[in-house]
């Protein structure tokens, strides 16, 4: 059962989900269950770990260091709402970015001795970091109705928020995952590439406090969009910016589109070097 | 010959690798000459090529079972990875039709993080069935396998036995056309392999079945055909226990050559010539011979005891004494036919020659000969005396006398055996050795059906009646 795809049409990295959903949702769920699998809470960690992280954020910027966000009126709670929405963003892709170029490595079996739908796996891989995504977002919203009283109405357009991000994530788990393979230094400098590209985005500080002429310059980098329309919905209660939206979804789906090409084009070379 | 009937078509196949000294140059190698075509630029490769596959053209019938031997590195696991479509073949088709489940080396397909519960859904899924169907089958898988508690329990932390326990177990559950099996029988344990061979002799019937070993017992008793692979290419293509003597034969010359000797494959045995000198057989026809009554049964191509002899050689002989009037030369266990094989079989005829020369006259010569199991235990033995102490023979130097000991071999536990031939002269009380040689010949047994006891012997007649009335 190997898949063949047509590559010149553009649906195809979401053939490749549709055809082998159930082993998708297998490997991700068993990514999953399998992180806290022995320790004694078990799943719950999904949900304790971001509540904690946003305990941290409270009493560090809340508490100590007192920080105000541009405009923002408010408790000891309300920057590190503001933070943690940013953050979430950061910590799915973080998470994919810093995986994907082992992820092939990790699984020399399904490279070499099964045959197997490799390009699930960045599928797998995102479907557990959504799953985490998720959960945060749940805290965020519950610690924002505990802390502020409400919750913005806006946050029902998440969903449409943020899976525009999801092909430019799948695109990078590719595109590392087959060069990860045969660029053995790419796992070590991911982290400085993630660590770079966290600090610049608008996740600690609003995008207004950065120099007009330097802004468009931080919409390249495929986090801000996302973050921005994400705390737009979530935290200030603002319908985000469409038209940005849009182009982002566009490029997104080119992206992911260009890396399952590459992928698929470059996964026969993977048995000659693993 | 229709499409239908055949399940697997391999048409001139070859793969090549290309060997990188650094997973980098192999990106290279895949941008690089491309982009110097495009600049007009001369290219360079980045590594070095290697054939481990090549020209290879078979068909495989529905049903047929094949063996694939060869030596390692002969391009076995290769084949057998491109007829399951885990590699590309770099040139040439392969054609499967119909669901093919593979147990290739060990270890295969299993994420050894995963517990073993997880692997038989992933696996599963892997093969198509859609997870409904596995769920009831999986109580089932869990019964084959039977390694206990295990299953829940991530695969890294099995034994060998147990990893190929599961695999056999998902493998035997997909409801394949074809089965491919790749020398994975080996690890598991007795009471495991022969319910792994029940399953391949019933799978038989239905299925395809393609089966890699090193094991030749194992492929003579399984498999209807053989191919057999050395170096990339196919040697030879045909019945298993012709393609497995050949085999045999030629392994071991090149075992041989390897110690600086030239050997020439026997194919079959020399004339006698003028050898014998006057001696002649006391019972050249064959005597009123009890066969067992199962005889047909024990050797139905699944029980059947095989016996594979490895070729005297004086210059491997390590282990002799004697006066030296006389010098053993060969020593051979020959089928009923006269023919040197490389296999016998367990239950029948088979001959023993031991060839001497005369140093110096000799009188009355005795031979003998002992088959001893491999803890050096004597299992049965024999000599010449009484058949010809009332006719001594007797033989000038320069001379060959043959002997022939011609007997039932008895059916023979599986295990290693070698054979002590001797040369004496004088009486049954009273000789001198003149040669004696340790472990002249050696063979092994497989395949047995015997489990008790040193020696099988024929039965008359096996029965059950009610005693009393």
């Amino acid at each position: 059962m190997i898949s063949t795809y047509r590559l010149n049409n553009p649906t195809s990295p979401y053939l490749a989900l549709y055809r082998h959903f159930a082993i998708v949702v297998q490997m991700a769920r068993r990514d999953v269950v399998g992180r806290y699998r022995g320790s004694f809470v078990g799943l719950l960690w999904s949900f304790f770990n971001p509540l904690l992280m946003l305990v941290i954020y409270t009493f560090v910027f809340g508490v100590i260091f007192k920080s105000h966000w541009a405009g923002q009126v408010g408790g000891k709670f309300e920057f590190a709402i503001i933070l943690f929405a940013g953050m979430n963003v950061n910590s799915m892709f973080s998470e994919c970015a810093n995986h994907a170029p082992t992820l092939i490595i990790e699984n020399t079996n399904f490279v070499k001795k099964v045959v197997f739908p490799l390009e699930t796996l960045a599928w797998s891989t995102l479907g557990s970091a959504l799953f985490h995504f998720l959960v945060s977002t749940l805290v965020l919203l519950l610690i924002s109705l505990l802390a502020r009283g409400s919750v913005p109405w806006t946050f029902v357009l998440f969903p449409i928020v943020i899976v525009p991000f999801l092909p430019f994530i799948a695109g990078m788990v590719w595109l590392l995952g087959s060069l990860g393979v045969f660029l053995r230094d790419l796992k070590q400098a991911m982290g400085i590439i993630t660590a770079a590209l966290m600090f610049l985005a608008p996740i600690f500080y609003p995008m207004e406090q950065i120099p007009p002429h330097y802004r468009d310059l931080l919409y390249l980098n495929p986090l801000t969009v996302i973050v921005e329309a994400s705390r737009d919905v979530l935290v200030w209660g603002r319908i985000p910016n469409w038209d940005l939206l849009g182009i982002y979804t566009l490029a997104s789906c080119l992206f992911a589109w260009f890396a399952f090409v590459w992928f698929e084009r470059t996964r026969r070379g993977f048995a000659d070097v693993l | 010959m229709s499409s239908e009937l055949l399940t697997i078509a391999v048409e001139s196949l070859g793969k090549k690798y290309d060997i990188y000294t650094q997973p980098a140059d192999r990106l290279k190698q895949m941008i690089l000459p491309r982009v110097g075509r495009v600049i007009g630029k001369g290219q360079r490769a980045y590594f070095n090529e290697f054939w481990a596959l090549r020209g290879i053209t078979f068909d495989v019938r529905r049903g047929e079972t094949v063996g694939i031997i060869g030596r390692n590195g002969s391009g076995k696991s290769t084949l057998l990875q491109m007829v399951c479509s885990t590699l590309h073949p770099t040139e040439g088709t392969v054609h499967v039709h119909g669901r093919i489940a593979a147990l290739l080396e060990l270890g295969a397909g299993f994420n050894t993080e995963f517990t073993g519960k997880e692997n038989v859904y992933l696996s599963g899924l892997l093969y198509g069935i859609p997870e409904g169907e596995l769920r009831k089958r999986y109580q089932s898988i869990v019964d084959f396998a039977d390694i206990g508690e295990f299953i829940n329990q991530p695969v890294k932390t099995y034994s060998s036995g147990m990893y190929v326990r599961l695999a056999f177990a998902i493998a035997a559950h997909v409801d394949a056309d074809t089965l491919v099996i790749d020398e994975a029988l080996s690890v598991g344990d007795v009471r495991f392999t022969q319910k792994c061979m029940r399953y391949l002799r019933d799978f038989q019937k239905r299925g395809t079945l393609l089966f890699v070993s090193h094991d030749t017992g194992a492929v003579t008793s399984l498999c209807s055909r053989a191919i057999w692979l050395d170096a990339g290419r196919m040697v030879m293509d045909g019945s298993a226990r012709e393609v497995v003597e050949h085999y045999l034969a030629v392994q071991h010359a090149a075992d041989r050559a390897s110690l600086g000797e030239s050997v020439t494959v026997r194919a079959s045995v020399a004339e006698a010539g003028a050898v014998t000198n006057g001696a002649t057989m006391v019972s050249a026809t064959m005597p009123v011979d009890v066969v067992d009554p199962r005889q047909d049964v024990l050797n139905g191509a699944a029980t059947r005891n095989l016996v594979e002899v490895f070729d005297f050689d004086a210059a491997q002989i390590s282990n002799e004494f004697g006066a030296g009037t006389a010098r053993i030369v060969d020593v051979q266990l020959l089928d009923v036919d006269g023919k040197a094989h490389q296999l016998i079989t367990g239950g029948e005829v088979a001959d023993l020659v031991i060839e001497a020369e005369a140093l110096e006259v000799i009188e009355a010569p005795i031979f003998g000969f002992y088959v001893k199991d491999r803890l050096g235990q004597r299992l049965f033995g024999d000599n010449t005396y009484v058949s010809y102490c009332d006719q001594p023979v007797h033989a000038q130097p320069g001379t060959h006398l043959r002997a022939h000991f011609r007997f039932r071999m008895p059916v023979l536990p599986s295990g290693d055996y070698s054979i002590d031939v001797a040369l004496a002269t004088g009486t049954q009380e009273n000789h001198t050795q003149q040669h004696w040689i340790h472990d002249a010949l050696a063979f092994r047994a497989s395949e047995s059906t015997m489990r008790h006891g040193l020696v099988g012997i024929p039965m008359h007649a096996i029965m059950i009646e009610r005693a009393g009335a």
